[in-house]
């Protein structure tokens, strides 16, 4: 069974629960399709996770504005707010029930990816080792899109997830990076998070 | 047709599919941002054309003969379909918001300005180097990160297309990450601010 958070009433700003809603539930789609095409476990796992954090955050914001409706106008007014939330909630897991098709099992016919290699550009995790030549750098630093042609859009730290990290952000031995670039690109990059070779062009 | 034409036909559908539901998102949370009927209702045609989509997609899918051992994989694209649709049925509900008249609540609005991949628009001035160019030609992409969704010209809306010409007064709907929208706007319009803000 999984595990659910215990709900309790916390004052956030509506603006602030919402907007990591539509933040998560469009991060949550790329990873899923990612996951479903490449038939990435790791990258479903990631969605599943997501998906029940997206979920604590609609019943905390459904708390918020249920607090601030005092009278038919705030309720005319708020209808809005709730209904978008619930969309994206929906979205949320719409990606879900693709990360499923993959955790479960199931597999999307490998055809489909081999088309799509082609044509897209797939997502990956790469989680950044101790021996790591990237631990304790910035983003910015590493030039990567220059390099290997890849994207860090999002970072998962311990619980928390920082979607599409400034130049300045600094990755940390430990740290689950969500990567976008061309196949090859990511592989590379999931060898230099891992410590394997210190730079692609360095090695033999 | 061969066993591989038709996994690429197949294929070539669920990307449709797929496309067309991420731009219904785009157009959602646009309607949403500048309250507009217009993109509200393009939304709800994509969303009759996904329904369509989705069936042809099955019956095509279910219509070819794979073999016993392909059925799980066949199973997992149809589950894919059906989580698609699942999508571009979220964005239409975000959608109806806007067609039944309920004037999107200044926090919406924000939400959308705020997050990390947003829509806009920029309405193109006469010196803006967009003017009289194809879409094409326009690279608005290349210089800005941003996609232009909807061409807006006199009250109608227009799907854009690679040979679509852009002309002074067109107002462009675009999404992509935030970063982009203030290239996009100093690109349409270079100088003047624009009217419609």
């Amino acid at each position: 069974m999984p595990h659910f958070e215990k709900i309790e009433y916390k004052p956030i700003p509506v603006r602030e629960l919402l907007l990591e809603m539509k933040n998560l539930s469009e991060l949550m789609i790329d990873l899923a399709y990612s996951a479903a095409l490449f038939n990435d476990k790791e990258l479903a796992e990631d969605v599943i996770e997501l998906e029940s954090r997206v979920d604590t955050l609609a019943y905390l914001l459904d708390m918020e504005i249920m607090v601030a409706a005092r009278d038919p106008k705030d309720a005319q007014a708020l209808i809005g707010v709730s209904t978008v939330a619930a969309a994206t909630d929906k979205i949320s897991d719409a990606a879900a029930d693709i990360a499923a098709i993959v955790t479960r099992n199931i597999g999307v016919h490998p055809i489909v990816g081999a088309i799509f290699e082609k044509v897209e550009e797939r997502l990956m995790q790469a989680i950044v080792k101790q021996d790591s030549a990237i631990a304790g750098k910035q983003i910015g630093e590493l030039d990567l899109a220059a390099s290997m042609g890849v994207d860090i859009i999002a970072i998962r730290r311990n619980k928390e997830w920082i979607i599409n990290p400034e130049d300045t952000e600094r990755v940390f031995r430990g740290d689950v990076l969500i990567t976008r670039g061309a196949p090859i690109g990511i592989k590379d990059f999931k060898d230099l998070a891992d410590g394997k070779h210190a730079k692609p062009e360095e090695s033999p | 047709m061969t066993e591989q034409e038709k996994f690429e036909e197949i294929v070539a559908r669920f990307v449709e599919l797929k496309d067309t539901s991420e731009l219904m998102m785009d157009l959602a949370y646009s309607s949403l941002l500048l309250n507009s009927r217009e993109l509200a209702e393009e939304v709800q045609r994509l969303e009759e054309y996904v329904d369509q989509l989705h069936t042809d997609f099955e019956l095509l899918a279910l219509t070819s003969d794979f073999k016993k051992e392909e059925a799980s994989g066949f199973l997992g694209l149809i589950r894919l379909g059906v989580a698609t649709e699942k999508i571009a049925d979220a964005a239409a509900e975000m959608a109806e918001v806007v067609l039944r008249g309920i004037e999107p609540h200044p926090v919406l609005k924000l939400t959308i300005k705020e997050a990390e991949e947003t829509v806009t628009q920029a309405c193109v001035t006469d010196n803006s180097p967009l003017a009289n160019k194809t879409l094409k030609e326009a690279r608005v992409h290349e210089e800005t990160g941003m996609w232009v969704l909807v061409i807006k010209r006199g009250g109608k809306c227009l799907r854009p297309k690679a040979d679509s010409r852009i002309q002074t007064g067109d107002i462009l709907i675009a999404s992509g990450y935030a970063e982009g929208v203030e290239d996009l706007k100093k690109l349409a319009s270079p100088e003047e601010l624009c009217p419609i803000e």
